[in-house]
């Protein structure tokens, strides 16, 4: 053991004999090659952006400020004005319904894709890149042509005219119920091509040998996949559903890009009505207010999800 | 295993020099963007586009740029609908264009009156003051100083193609609003429609509202906007506010507006206008002279929006409203002040008006309007029977947002007349 030819790293760092540099002290672990204040420039850059960025624009939800000039310290009339406003309170209820919505619709939808994709098939690459390739592309792009496609000259409206159903033809992004389920469409499109990789993953770790036996011992196709299945999927099921749930929260392109909030603040939720005040109305300070809400609200949703994630992983 | 550690070594020695040639190479390329891009007369200008066709301030561009070869100008064209949230944005960030198109007034982001307020503008010199139509100093002068250069005025009414029309069996215009409504359904059966609304962007279904309302408020109550800064009047007691939006449903009802009218974007108005399958829309008319140079073969004019019955007066909407303003942090700042002193003599004057289809600010009561596209609404010009824009002295964004908002759910089933009316008020007043 101590006669192996010298390391590549020891070469490096340690200086050959006879030199009178004191060879430095070893350090344990990752640190051998490097000192932690390497990691200081990263350190505070994600301070600055991050952090720091984030905390001045929270302050200025306690301010009147209008995005330009000056400003007055308000405390916390900004959020009263949000509870008191019922077309804040219906986007609060829009963000909720995006996010669940989307959850719910693409994990279902990316579980059930990646069980089909999880058995030998000679189209089993090819599908698997064509469902994830939505998620690749840009949101803001495609919600653009779903617009096209959508809108009231469109394809949808001249397909459902060509088989008789003429009457169902509508403004869809213009229509005060259908617009939100539409948005929401465009959404869950996007996103099954994510939670399908992340399941098809999970399910590569489940044993076959007990799936195997219990099809002999005579389980049918459903008790495997609630008994054996699911179980094993578990920290996949959690990690896609808080992905899911952080990101459905936050939903802004495709809804900008089909309605602008549109019609009538139909669809309009938190994070584009916090666009909308900050930026278009020149109501800084109350846009700072429903971004700082809608951060709180993230926040809850993700420390619930752990909590519940954790417990889980405890019981097995 | 030696040729590895050598080139990993190397590697290491590269990273840190070729990581600062190429910050400094970011960091000296917008930095002489600005001084080197054609010498120091050079500057950018930025403005706002709803199509694609050739915008007024580029053909201004290029002729200056034709007059003074030494100049460049760099076109920054940004969209119509998110112009003032950029702009502002821009302005903020330090990075907006040396030259930028404002408008006259307070009552958008846009607004010249609110940006100056903010030290965002930098104080423009005594050629422009002969720019200013009288009566509309306060539009663009903050405490004594001028700070935007109004490039024209703007007529906002119905931009009309009388080919369309002609083929509609539509001869003259409608005067009331029973022959609008008749010559709704002529153009219906014709297999067009007599309007054309981009329901969905807040400018078009903001400025319909604003048409409408000169002639079911202003008409009558020319100085409604003061009234209701003193607090004598609210939108929602209003009748004439609430005939306006009771007249855009009526039209809505009637099938004056295209199929999917709530929904539309401003695409649905450039191709049913050039393509002649609508009839009208409600805009500045200056835009007219933009689609007649994408659709030679209709013929677009302006007309009023007819007022409710034939004892009521006709009533039109103009004000100064394009300006160009100096970005108080320009580094460029001589060039662009030459640049407007170009633009304020007098053979420039009518130059932007010209090519842009806005009436001259100076002399409008002597002006023969007769051979112009403004030919139908010559006299409502020459007797003054127009008002400014309504929210040019509307004292936030908000009202106007909360109106446009309004037309579109009037349109959709989501409001009613009196649940915008109030939602403009508790806007007004936040």
């Amino acid at each position: 053991m101590t006669a192996t030819l010298p390391s590549e790293t020891e070469a490096v760092i340690v200086p050959r004999r006879g030199g009178r540099r004191v060879r430095p002290p070893r350090r344990p672990g990752l640190l051998k090659f490097g000192y932690w204040w390497w990691a200081l420039p990263g350190i505070l850059m994600v301070l600055a952006i991050h952090y720091v960025a984030t905390t001045v624009g929270g302050f200025f939800a306690f301010t009147n400020w209008t995005g330009i000039g000056e400003f007055d310290f308000v405390g916390f009339d900004n959020f009263r004005k949000i509870l008191a406003d019922p077309t804040k309170i219906a986007a609060l209820g829009n963000t909720l319904f995006l996010a669940f919505g989307s959850v719910i619709l693409s994990n279902v939808a990316g579980l059930g894709i990646a069980i089909g994709l999880n058995r030998v098939m000679k189209t089993r690459y090819i599908l698997r890149t064509l469902f994830f390739m939505p998620v690749v592309l840009s949101p803001l792009a495609t919600s653009y042509i779903w617009k096209f496609i959508f809108q009231f000259d469109g394809p949808v409206n001249i397909l459902l005219r060509s088989v008789g159903l003429g009457e169902l033809a509508r403004p869809w992004l213009a229509d005060p119920t259908w617009a939100i389920w539409t948005v929401l469409i465009v959404v869950v499109w996007q996103n099954t091509g994510f939670a399908m990789v992340i399941y098809m993953a999970g399910l590569a770790s489940v044993p076959v040998e007990i799936e195997e036996a219990a099809a002999i011992d005579g389980a049918n196709l459903w008790q495997r996949f609630w008994h054996i299945t699911l179980p094993s999927i578990r920290p996949a099921i959690a990690i896609a559903t808080t992905l899911g749930l952080v990101n459905g929260l936050r939903i802004f392109d495709q809804i900008m890009a089909l309605t602008g909030g549109g019609p009538a603040n139909a669809t309009a939720t938190l994070a584009t009505e916090m666009y909308k005040q900050a930026f278009s109305l020149g109501n800084f300070g109350y846009g700072a207010a429903l971004a700082v809400l809608l951060t709180v609200i993230i926040l809850f949703f993700a420390v619930v999800q752990q909590r519940v994630g954790r417990g889980r992983n405890a019981e097995d | 295993m030696t040729q590895q550690r050598r080139v990993t070594r190397i590697a290491g020695l590269l990273v840190l020099p070729v990581t600062a040639a190429l910050a400094l190479a970011g960091c000296s390329s917008t930095g002489s963007g600005d001084a080197s891009g054609g010498g120091s007369n050079s500057f950018s200008l930025t403005y706002a586009t709803s199509n694609n066709i050739e915008s007024p301030f580029e053909a201004l561009a290029k002729k200056y740029m034709t007059a003074n070869p030494d100049v460049t100008i760099t076109l920054n064209p940004q969209p119509n609908d998110t112009y003032g949230d950029t702009l502002r944005t821009q302005l903020q960030a330090g990075n907006a264009s040396d030259v930028i198109e404002t408008e006259a007034g307070s009552g958008q982001t846009r607004s010249v009156l609110p940006l100056a307020k903010a030290k965002f503008l930098e104080p423009l010199g005594d050629a422009v003051k002969a720019m200013i139509p009288s009566g509309s100093e306060s539009l663009v002068t903050l405490d004594g100083t001028v700070y935007g250069a109004p490039l024209g005025i703007s007529y906002a009414g119905l931009i009309y193609n009388e080919a369309a029309a002609s083929a509609a069996g539509i001869t003259s215009f409608a005067k009331t609003e029973n022959e609008l409504l008749s010559q709704c359904a002529q153009a219906t059966s014709a297999g067009k429609t007599l309007f054309v609304l981009a329901g969905a962007t807040v400018p078009n279904a903001g400025i319909t509202a604003s048409i409408i309302a000169a002639t079911r408020v202003y008409a009558e109550t020319p100085d409604w906007n003061q009234q209701r800064l003193d607090g004598k009047v609210t939108f929602a007691a209003s009748p004439g506010w609430k005939n306006t939006l009771e007249t855009v449903k009526k039209l809505y009802d009637a099938g004056c507006f295209q199929a999917g009218a709530e929904g539309a974007g401003f695409d649905a108005i450039t191709n049913g206008l050039t393509s002649g399958t609508n009839i009208s829309f409600f805009g500045p008319v200056s835009n007219a002279s933009q689609l007649q140079s994408a659709a030679p073969e209709q013929k677009f004019v302006a007309q009023a929006f007819p007022p409710a019955t034939s004892s009521d007066k006709a009533f039109g909407v103009a004000s100064p409203t394009y300006s160009l303003s100096i970005n108080a942090a320009s580094p460029n700042k001589d060039a662009a002040n030459k640049f407007l002193a170009w633009v304020a003599e007098p053979e420039q004057a009518g130059l932007f008006a010209e090519v842009s289809g806005l009436l001259p600010t100076t002399g409008l009561s002597t002006m023969d309007l007769s051979t112009t596209i403004y030919a139908a609404v010559a006299d409502q010009i020459k007797n003054g029977d127009f008002t400014p824009l309504a929210n040019s002295d509307w004292p936030n964004a908000s009202v106007y947002d909360a109106l446009a908002t309004g037309v579109q759910g009037l349109l959709t089933g989501q409001s009613t007349v009196e649940s915008v009316l109030a939602s403009m008020d508790t806007a007004w007043d936040q």
